[in-house]
Order: structure tokens, then C-alpha cells, then sequence
């Protein structure tokens, strides 16, 4: 379970974080170039780009949460490896924080991810 | 974001002091001073709540306190610490009561694990029900 969590922390959380904080962007980028073109951005197309930067603003936050969470693991971890842990439960309950972030964070992308591909099958 | 986990946690925190200062009047049960000297004192831990407003942050320990009882003398005169009337001062510990009190920090842990354990499974579940 350690390696697990240590595994998925650091660099991993970070590139993670980083990918989906430029598929905002760029998202975000070609909405704008979208509206310059478009005299009179409906109403709909504006909701839509609120909804979709809103989603990835919360998808950066919870990662960033995660991975702050993640590290004070990884501290605990640390600590108890060198005998500087005092209380043993306090490793236990950062790796329990830590791995139910996580979960609930992929469950909320998997769920997205879902209602993507529903929407991408629909036939036109 | 997961509160009960943290709260429980000072919970054990402050159970597993009170684990280790019963553990100290029980190995200093049988320790002899002198009458010049103070006797050995059983520890108390003082629990305190942490108020923040809401539903609460928790328990911490406020201080380490030493019992108030009067100390208990005894004749030994053979004892190399006894005094020109041959009387020496028992630690002040009923090891009655650290044992029974010991039980009570050893539940209390226990109580503080199965909330942290039901804490998980609630959390887990909320997060099957969206997969």
C-alpha cells in the first residue's frame, strides 16, 4: 500500500495535474478564437465553456488536494522509516486520507470520462 | 475534506498518552525515596476538547498533572534510603486503579480505531455508489 500511494504521488500527481491544466487552456483558448469569429456567441456556447473550465478547475483543485495529502503520507511514511513517528496511527490515517482522495478524485474523472464517450456515441 | 479521520486520530493520540502515563506509574510502583525526599507521584492526563465551532477538531492533552494524595511512609530500617527512625516513602500508586484505568485508555483507543474504521467504509462506499 505504500509503494502504491508513494507510486502514484511526486512526479506522477504533478504531470497529471500539469496535463489537464493545459487541456483547460487550450480548451479554454479555442472557445475564445471560436467566440472572435462568431458575431453572437450563443448563450449555450457560453454555458458550455463556463461548465468545461469549471469541471477542470475542480478536477486541478482536487488533484492539488490529493497531492498535498499524498505528501504529508509520504512524510509520515518517512518518519516512521527513520523512528522519528511518534504515534503510530497518525502514518495509518494520512495513507487512509490520502488513498480514499485519490479514489474518490479517479472515480469523479472516470464518471466524466463516461458521460464524455455516452455523448461521443451518440449518433448523428 | 475527511474530518472524522483527523478528529479520531487525536482521539488515539490523546488515549495513547494516557497509555503511556499509566505505563510509567505502573513501572514506578514499586520505587522507594527517601523522606527528605518527594514521593513518586501517579501522572494524570488532563483531556481537553478542541472547540473551533463546528462540530468540534477533536480532543488534546492540556497538561500532565500529579496526584494530590498524602504520602505513604513506611518502616523498613534495613532499607539504604530509611531515615534515622527507619522510615522510607512508597510510591503513591494504587495499582488497582492504574490497571482499571488502563482498560479504560485501552478502549478508548480501540473506540477511536472502529470510528476511523467506520469513518472509511462510509467514505468508500459514497465513492462505489459513483462507479
Amino acid at each position: 500500500m505504500v509503494a502504491g500511494i508513494t507510486g502514484v504521488g511526486g512526479a506522477g500527481l504533478n504531470q497529471l495535474a500539469e496535463l489537464y491544466r493545459q487541456q483547460v487552456t487550450s480548451g479554454q483558448g479555442a472557445g475564445g478564437a471560436g467566440a472572435t469569429e462568431a458575431v453572437n456567441p450563443t448563450a449555450a456556447v457560453r454555458a458550455a465553456e463556463q461548465r468545461s473550465s469549471d469541471f477542470g478547475n475542480l478536477v486541478i483543485d482536487s488533484l492539488g488536494k490529493v497531492e498535498s495529502l499524498d505528501k504529508t503520507a509520504q512524510t509520515k511514511a518517512i518518519q516512521a522509516a527513520t523512528g522519528d513517528l511518534t504515534d503510530v496511527h497518525d502514518y495509518v490515517i494520512a495513507a487512509t486520507e490520502a488513498q480514499t482522495a485519490t479514489e474518490l478524485t479517479t472515480t469523479l474523472r472516470n464518471k466524466a470520462l463516461e458521460a464524455f464517450n455516452e455523448i461521443m456515441r451518440m449518433p448523428l | 475534506m475527511f474530518d472524522a479521520l483527523g478528529i479520531s486520530g487525536t482521539g488515539m493520540r490523546l488515549h495513547r498518552t494516557w497509555l503511556d502515563a499509566i505505563s510509567d506509574n505502573i513501572a514506578n510502583a514499586n520505587t522507594v525515596r527517601s523522606t527528605s525526599d518527594e514521593p513518586f507521584k501517579a501522572r494524570y492526563v488532563v483531556a481537553q476538547s478542541i472547540e473551533n465551532g463546528g462540530v468540534g477538531g477533536g480532543v488534546q492533552v492540556a497538561g500532565i498533572e500529579l496526584t494530590k494524595d498524602a504520602s505513604k511512609l513506611a518502616y523498613d530500617p534495613t532499607h539504604p534510603l530509611a531515615d534515622a527512625r527507619g522510615m522510607v516513602q512508597l510510591a503513591d500508586v494504587d495499582l488497582g486503579e492504574q490497571m482499571t484505568t488502563m482498560i479504560m485508555a485501552q478502549r478508548g483507543y480501540q473506540a477511536n480505531i472502529a470510528a476511523v474504521d467506520r469513518a472509511r467504509q462510509a467514505y468508500q462506499a459514497a465513492i462505489q455508489m459513483g462507479k
